[in-house]
């Protein structure tokens, strides 16, 4: 059981502990939302790359959004993304939700240890480092995986399908922190759909964010139920060649390939829809208040 | 038991059942003896599973929460997200249960799955071979001739007592008649470069649309 719940299926928990964190973080309650932060991560690791976000938006709120990324190019340093890192690493709410944070992971970690001692740590952590399973799933990158798995290449394709998962989340973060709830949306939707690994259970990360951000979707009922519909789509084409590989023993693998493809398209094409038509009203006052 | 001059092969039949990756092995036993002469003695089946196959403990404890089925696995733990090529052999003992169509008959049903398979060059399916298992019974209150039964060490216990008194034989039988072949699909080889080239132009060009989209609507 201990094991279904590092493993499996405690979603709900992590979308109620991610939501709090963001309730928190907003409402500038920042030891709440990092004790929420640290517990779900305790629980799933993907809330991690909520790090980068939240401290830019911490930061942010102190020194004022324009000046945000100015301030790395006073004083004498050697670089002016340098000089923004240490602002960023040295302000005082980013300092008390990482110590807070850090303290509740860790007490938390240490405290299964002591209760359920190594095979705690390998379910929760260890497993993911190690782990090879390369069977079929929605990933774009899982045929070409499969194929190289015991190829020479194989360090250095699944490097090669990290890279724009990462460039992306960095990116995203950078330029979206302000609004936090739409920036966590997109780093969790970009994350799942360029993983190595994807799966049902990972849409549920990033669909409980969605009513946050829905009430500033400016964006027709008809155009929004279009992106809906071609994403039930995007799945149900891979999941009739996967049906037929799994439990009629068909070699539909190219099938699936070409339908995890689409499927990457057609999220990509959704996210784009997303961003264009995001519009915050704060926005459009600090649009109007810059003329 | 003594009356008989001589012994009768018991004959075992195997199939799997449904398609795909999840199957359903079918052990039919019919022994030489009647169930009078077995008494309340348990019938077991012990079948090797190479690595390509896998049961799973956690499906095999539910069904035999709701008695279903009732199997041993060693080793315990069995890791089923591993590859055939990172996989070992599993020992399963399936303990059988009466078969209406005749006297000395037993079945017994194991759900199974497949494992992938390392992706072959140019055949599209993988082969599995099931051997034949092993017929054992295990007997407490009589105990059976050993001119048709020879004695077995068995780390199981009959169904529902200790092992002691209880002794464990094996089934002498004639060899099923064919080894059963489990098909597995596997990817090809061949397009390796193919694939390789296109999820990666693919995923560039996406990653690029949303970089582009978050540089022109975001601050």
């Amino acid at each position: 059981p201990r094991a279904v719940s590092t493993r499996g299926n405690a979603e709900a928990l992590v979308a109620l502990l991610v939501l709090a964190t963001l309730y928190y973080t907003e409402g500038s309650s920042v030891a709440r939302a990092a004790a929420c932060y640290g517990l779900a991560v305790h629980v799933k690791i993907y809330p991690l790359t909520y790090a980068l976000p939240i401290a830019l938006h911490l930061q942010g709120r102190q020194h004022g959004h324009g000046a945000a990324l100015a301030m790395g190019h006073h004083g004498k340093a050697r670089s002016p993304l340098l000089g923004f890192l240490w602002q960023l690493l040295t302000n005082r709410d980013v300092l008390l939700f990482g110590a807070v944070a850090g303290s509740v992971l860790g007490s938390l970690t240490f405290a299964f240890y002591y209760l359920y001692g190594w095979e705690f740590l390998e379910h929760a952590y260890l497993y993911h480092l190690t782990r090879r399973d390369t069977r079929h799933n929605f990933s774009p990158y899982f045929y070409m995986l499969y194929l190289t798995a015991e190829s020479r290449w194989s360090f250095a394709l699944g490097l090669a399908a990290f890279l724009p998962q990462l460039l992306l989340l960095v990116v995203v973060s950078v330029v979206f922190y302000r609004d936090l709830a739409f920036c966590c949306f997109l780093h969790t939707a970009i994350f799942v759909s360029f993983n190595k690994v994807c799966t049902s259970q990972y849409f549920v990360w990033y669909l409980c964010l969605l009513p946050l951000i829905i009430p500033n979707l400016r964006m027709s009922w008809r155009r929004g139920a279009l992106l809906l519909s071609l994403w039930f789509l995007g799945q149900g084409l891979w999941l009739a060649p996967g049906y037929f590989l799994e439990f009629k023993g068909y070699n539909t693998f190219l099938l699936i390939w070409l339908a995890g493809l689409l499927f990457l398209s057609i999220n990509t094409f959704v996210l784009v829809q997303i961003i264009s038509h995001y519009q915050r009203e704060a926005q459009v006052v600090e649009k109007n208040k810059q003329r | 038991l003594g009356a008989q001059a001589v012994c009768q092969d018991a004959v075992v039949t195997q199939q799997l059942l449904q398609e795909g990756f999840h199957r359903e092995l079918l052990l039919q036993v019919e022994l030489g003896a009647t169930r009078e002469d077995l008494g309340r003695c348990t019938v077991a089946a012990r079948t090797r599973l190479p690595p390509g196959i896998y049961v799973d403990p956690y499906e095999l404890a539910s069904l035999q929460r709701h008695n279903f089925t009732k199997a041993l696995v060693i080793p315990d733990a069995v890791d089923v997200e591993a590859p055939e090529y990172l996989a070992s052999d599993l020992v399963v003992l399936l303990y059988m249960t009466p078969d209406p169509r005749c006297s000395g008959c037993f079945t017994a049903t194991l759900p199974v799955h497949g494992r992938y398979h390392r992706p072959a060059e140019n055949n599209g399916t993988a082969l599995v071979a099931l051997k034949s298992p092993e017929i054992l019974i295990c007997c407490c209150d009589n105990h059976l001739s050993t001119e048709c039964w020879k004695p077995s060490d068995v780390e199981a216990a009959c169904l529902g007592r200790s092992s002691h008194p209880c002794q464990w034989y094996s089934v002498k039988h004639k060899p099923v008649s064919e080894e059963l072949i489990m098909q597995i699909p596997v990817g090809l080889r061949q397009h390796r470069f193919l694939v390789c080239v296109t999820t990666l132009l693919a995923t560039v060009l996406c990653s690029s649309m949303i970089l582009a989209a978050a540089c022109r609507y975001g601050h």
